[in-house]
């Protein structure tokens, strides 16, 4: 279909638009026209996939300038599934008369999802794929390939590195597939030629991390121009991921790792300086003059800026005592010493940086200074000695980040030991955390760099939060509630077992033997009423096996069994995605099973259960890394903590309920087992679209009352259910948009049909 | 069948009778939400309540008068298998007084209907429980055998889990001996949201997709996916009961033959017997089929053998015996009888019956002025509602066009 926004043709790849995908485009267009940053809020299973592109599609090809339209998704399904919905967007335009001319749109992902090289693509691991990748095309290999004919270099990237990059890729839209099948055919590298046409691109579409963290966003993200547009989608979680792209983890392990980098880089040096002293010499020459270049295109803002590299470290040259590569060798490794040295206090540490510093000074006499520089000289010496093998000095880079960000920021972070894993363990497990307390470290450069920044998820309630935490102002801030035809989805919010003791999974009750038989025999009784899937959400893996392991004890995976198989998610991947296949399969042939998962972990994100049913307990969790940015946000954001913790705990929560409800004919049922859901104040916290939904009646029940409403729900939901009753409620057709006020392409609707 | 009707959510007030204190979900009105059932029910200008109730009660009898006329080929020898759940959970208390005793004395109803209405089908029972499937009853076309067989105490004994697919594969096999120009079909009535079963179901269903059976299912608690999968790749109905007396409406839908959608199907001739009624006999003597002595009987007209009722399968040499009446009762499936206008009260009665109702050219009775009048659409005569209901669920031929 065809319609007008404002003076916009968009064409929508259906034959119905939902009224909140109409009014979602506008908000969005709006945001577009002010070239300000905007926050969309719009449930799950609504397209808004669909609508983004097809809007920012018809915005892009209709205005002049081109905007290029760069698209972050959470993983890389979510990557494909977006691609696929381009390809369709894009052969439906064509269909409807708009040429697109030279329409180029791709995704990014890393190396082992793209390699096509017959030896390397057999390897597992990413980071192995990537290094045996780096092995025959990094510049000097090929150097050297030149002179010794028998080192392997890799055909594709060969071929492809002697056609200049407009005529690599004819335009169209590739999906990861496509680009793989094309690649084998041209016999070109995928993955580089996807890196080497983004300049190219009207629509690049990659994972999160290639914006947000520092040192792939330097790789890939760096040159898009100020006008770009900047979606960041399903990004309820955006703040986290800001954190953890900053915060760094040092164990033994990598502290053993680092120290074996430091001994191999001293061999290294020593080598080098006796066959080719000269280009140690040349380096050293170059750290005089200063990170001068990059200085320079900052100042000219042609680049997005790393928040690893701060802009007073860019005007001083690298200070003396690093210069030469075999002093900085030493300066390594009596940083790694001492931090070895921390690793063996028995009780946990937290400070800021400023007196970590303080102690690394008094204790090795290292300055702040040179470690500011530590990140930017270990990149530079691994280049100098050409070492290809960058995996194996993973950790020691690490560590060299870890003194950069230790150094260069005086809040906003903070350094945490834990000697143990857990309260009670006794066998040490040390871990050194840097924190990254501050979102926005992270994501600034991003929102100072482009005009429009596009946040959009199911889940972004409260949304006044997401601007404090990033520290942005939006330009359009709009919720979306989903128009239904009928109630297709039943909160329910649980807050006592039959017995009417009350549940929760708050932390001072929630291992009270009651508590628990109540959240089994919830769990029972639905399983009893609830046909195919349940998934089961609890606050953490600590907390599930306490509770997994009670219930074994009073019998109620017994009781359980006899209705429904039970799988457990583990914080392991691949034992996870095999227990959600045959999670899957045991609900297809009607066996039934049950999902216990974690709120925050795999299952709760990015993974759908349409036709299934979720079911929800929550709670709080706290750990020290929480606490301490508990303590930032009321320090800088004026957050209060508890107010935080709430947000926290509600967006999960809303998140894991939104996984049930995949589209409007869909259905599902959520059951929030926890008396405080029942509260005025957090209620007001969920997002809007599951608020209206929830009814006097369906708030404050108990168990067996739960299980009536659960039943009556179920049947009401399975009378059968024509699309058409939707139309004109929950879909709009033309004449719809236009009674609404909207501009509508009538005529051609009907000429066509 | 009727489907845009069934739709419409018709009003559930909770004042049917002696059952008023139950809900729809099974659980007592005071477990149940909240429901203002009397802003549901208008007053007339009267201030009474008599005709809103009469409107409730009138839109029900329509909503099942309501049928799809359209003359398509189907299937009027049918052989139909009934596969009842026998698990645990149909000792559920929703129904009155359980599920399953509930369900066995719809299915007692709904067998007789069903051999009224489809004289010359067959019909067999199974039930599933522990896992496993049970022949209760083969494929017969007497009525009495399958109502003794529900009537066994046995069928209350509730055990494990149902399995789907030991039950679809005995009836596939009992199908198998069903002659081709049979439609196949399997009705099952489900309590349970779970099936235990030894293999992949999803075979089964490729399987009964090849066989051309048609699957229908009714459930009693909710929607299960794999069971509508099934019913939809199937062509069969797939319903969820609200209450009992919805089981029985979604129950009786299985019962007019389904259209014939087979490409096996061929209009092949059929051998069949008439046989004559053998009444006036001096001494009693024994039928081949219960080998008990009577004096009436009917003679099959090939083999002279005697058989005590029709139709049936002659034992001894398996022609299929029916009488003319039975014949003609299953034909009234491949024509039925269109539906009646209902005509608009307002319009009509002005000239021409003005003051006096009309008279139903049926049962002679007296329409009320305000009362809804139907038309045959051929003979133009006008009915009340009752004999409409009846004329469409009974007679099967309009009074006024014979």
């Amino acid at each position: 279909m065809r319609f007008y926004i404002d003076d916009l043709p968009v064409i929508f790849p259906y034959d119905y638009v939902y009224p909140e995908q109409y009014r979602y485009m506008c908000g969005l267009k709006k945001s577009l026209d002010s070239k300000g940053h905007c926050m969309l809020e719009m449930p799950s299973g609504t397209g808004k996939t669909v609508s983004l592109l097809s809007l920012i599609i018809a915005y892009q090809q209709f205005y002049p300038g081109r905007r290029k339209l760069v698209y972050c998704s959470r993983t890389v399904p979510e990557i494909d599934k977006a691609l696929e919905e381009l390809k369709r967007l894009i052969a439906y335009r064509r269909e409807h008369g708009c040429e697109d001319k030279d329409f180029l749109g791709l995704g990014l992902t890393s190396r082992r999802n793209l390699c096509i090289h017959d030896r390397v693509r057999k390897e597992r691991k990413g980071k192995v794929v990537d290094a045996k990748c780096r092995e025959m095309t990094s510049s000097w290999v090929r150097r050297k390939a030149q002179e010794e004919p028998e080192i392997e270099l890799c055909g594709f990237f060969e071929k492809m590195a002697e056609v200049d990059p407009a005529d690599l890729l004819p335009s169209g839209v590739y999906t990861m597939d496509d680009l793989m099948d094309y690649g084998r055919d041209a016999g070109y590298c995928p993955y580089y030629l996807s890196r080497r046409v983004i300049p190219l691109a009207d629509v690049i579409i990659y994972s999160y991390h290639y914006m947000l963290d520092p040192k792939v966003a330097e790789l890939v993200s760096k040159e898009f121009s100020r006008d770009s547009i900047i979606v960041f989608d399903e990004a309820h979680n955006i703040d986290s991921t800001c954190i953890e792209s900053l915060s760094i983890d040092l164990t033994n392990y990598t502290l053993r790792n680092s120290s074996v980098s430091v001994q191999k880089l001293a061999e290294r040096v020593t080598e080098i300086k006796q066959q080719d002293s000269q280009r140690l010499q040349d380096e050293y020459q170059r750290l005089v003059e200063g990170l001068r270049d990059a200085s320079l295109m900052r100042e000219e803002d042609a680049v997005l800026t790393n928040p690893t590299l701060p802009d007073d470290v860019l005007t001083e040259a690298v200070p003396g005592n690093i210069r030469r590569a075999e002093h900085f060798v030493m300066f390594l490794k009596r940083f790694v010493e001492y931090l070895k040295a921390r690793m063996r206090v028995m009780h946990v540490v937290a400070e800021t940086t400023p007196s970590f510093l303080q102690h690394v000074r008094e204790i090795t006499y290292i300055e702040r200074k040179p470690l500011r520089f530590c990140a930017e000289r270990l990149a530079s010496l691994i280049r100098t000695l050409e070492l290809t093998d960058l995996e194996e000095f993973s950790s020691l880079a690490k560590v060299a980040e870890f003194a950069t960000l230790c150094a260069t920021y005086d809040t906003g972070f903070m350094v945490l030991f834990e000697p143990f894993e857990s309260d009670q363990s006794t066998v040490p497990n040390p871990v050194l955390h840097l924190a990254c307390l501050d979102a926005a470290i992270a994501i600034r450069p991003v929102f100072q760099r482009f005009h429009t920044v596009i946040i959009t998820s199911g889940t972004l309630s409260p949304m006044d939060m997401y601007p404090r935490m990033l520290e942005f102002t939006p330009a359009v801030q709009e919720s979306f509630t989903m128009t239904l035809a009928r109630q297709c989805f039943a909160p329910l919010v649980v807050t006592r077992g039959s017995d009417q003791v009350t549940i929760s999974s708050k932390f001072e009750v929630r291992n009270d033997p009651a508590v628990v038989r109540n959240f089994g025999n919830l769990l029972i009784e639905m399983s009893k009423s609830v046909p195919d899937g349940i998934v089961a959400f609890f606050p953490s893996y600590l907390y599930m096996e306490s509770i997994v392991s009670m219930w074994n004890e009073i019998g109620v995976l017994r009781d359980v069994w006899k209705h429904k198989l039970i799988f457990v998610e583990t914080p392991d991947a691949a034992e996870t995605s095999v227990a959600l296949q045959n999670y899957r399969t045991a609900c297809d042939n009607g066996r039934g099973a049950i999902l216990l998962s974690v709120a925050r972990g795999k299952v709760s994100e990015g993974i759908d259960f349409d036709h299934n049913y979720g079911r929800a307990g929550h709670h709080y969790t706290e750990s020290r890394i929480l606490k301490a940015r508990l303590e930032y946000l009321r320090e800088t954001h004026q957050i209060r903590e508890n107010d935080f913790l709430t947000f926290d705990a509600i967006r999960h929560a809303s998140q894991c309920v939104g996984r049930v409800l995949r589209g409007k004919t869909d259905y599902g049922l959520m059951v929030l087992a926890d008396k405080r859901y029942s509260r005025a104040d957090k209620r007001s916290k969920m997002p809007r679209w599951i608020q209206e939904c929830m009814t006097e009646t369906s708030l404050n029940l108990s168990t067996d009352m739960a299980v009536g409403l659960t039943r009556k729900f179920l049947k009401l939901m399975a009378k059968p259910f024509d699309t058409k009753a939707q139309l004109g409620i929950s879909m709009w057709s033309n004449e719809h948009i236009v009674q609404h006020g909207g501009r509508a392409d009538i005529p051609m609707e009907i000429g066509e049909n | 069948m009727a489907k845009e009707v069934e739709d419409e959510d018709y009003i559930d007030i909770d004042d049917t009778g002696p059952e008023g204190l139950k809900g729809a979900d099974g659980g007592y009105a005071w477990e149940e939400e909240y429901k203002r059932s009397w802003d549901v029910i208008q007053e007339d200008e009267s201030g009474s309540l008599q005709s809103a109730v009469q409107g409730i009660q009138e839109q029900l009898k329509r909503k099942r008068r309501l049928r799809d006329t359209t003359a398509i080929q189907r299937g009027i020898i049918r052989h139909v298998i009934l596969v009842i759940d026998g698990s645990e959970n149909m000792g559920t208390r929703d129904m009155r007084p359980t599920r399953i005793a509930a369900t066995l004395q719809i299915l007692e109803s709904f067998v007789n209907e069903y051999f009224d209405q489809n004289p010359i089908s067959q019909l067999a029972i199974i039930s599933t429980k522990d896992g496993l499937a049970e022949k209760l009853t083969d494929l017969s076309g007497n009525p009495l055998d399958h109502v003794n067989a529900l009537r066994d105490k046995s069928n209350k004994d509730l055990a494990g889990e149902p399995s789907l697919q030991n039950a679809l594969e005995l009836a596939m096999h009992t199908l198998r001996r069903a002659p081709t120009h049979g439609s196949r079909e399997i009705v099952c009535i489900f309590g349970s949201l779970t099936t235990c079963d030894p293999g992949d179901i999803k075979q089964t269903q490729a399987a009964l997709k090849h066989a051309e059976v048609r699957v229908s299912m009714v459930q009693l608690a909710a929607e299960v996916q794999v069971f509508k999968r099934i019913c939809q790749e199937t062509n069969g109905l797939f319903a969820v009961a609200d209450d009992e007396i919805h089981l029985k409406d979604m129950l009786f839908e299985c019962i007019p033959p389904p259209p014939v959608v087979s490409a096996k199907a061929t209009s092949d001739m059929i051998q069949m017997g008439f046989p004559i009624r053998a009444s006036n006999a001096q001494v009693p003597t024994p039928c081949v089929c219960h080998h008990e002595l009577s004096f009436s009987g009917y003679i099959c007209p090939r083999c002279r053998s005697k058989v005590c009722s029709l139709p049936t399968d002659c034992d001894v040499c398996g022609l299929p015996l029916v009488s003319a009446p039975h014949l003609a009762r299953s034909y009234h499936h491949l024509f039925p009888e269109e539906n009646y206008r209902e005509i608009d009260v307002e319009v009509h009665s002005g000239a021409e019956h003005s003051g006096a109702g009309l008279v139903c050219f049926g049962c002679e009775g007296e329409v009320k002025g305000a009362a809804a009048r139907y038309q045959c659409p051929r003979c133009r005569k006008e009915f009340c509602l009752e004999c409409d209901v009846f004329i469409h669920e009974t007679l099967h031929n309009c009074p006024g066009c014979v």
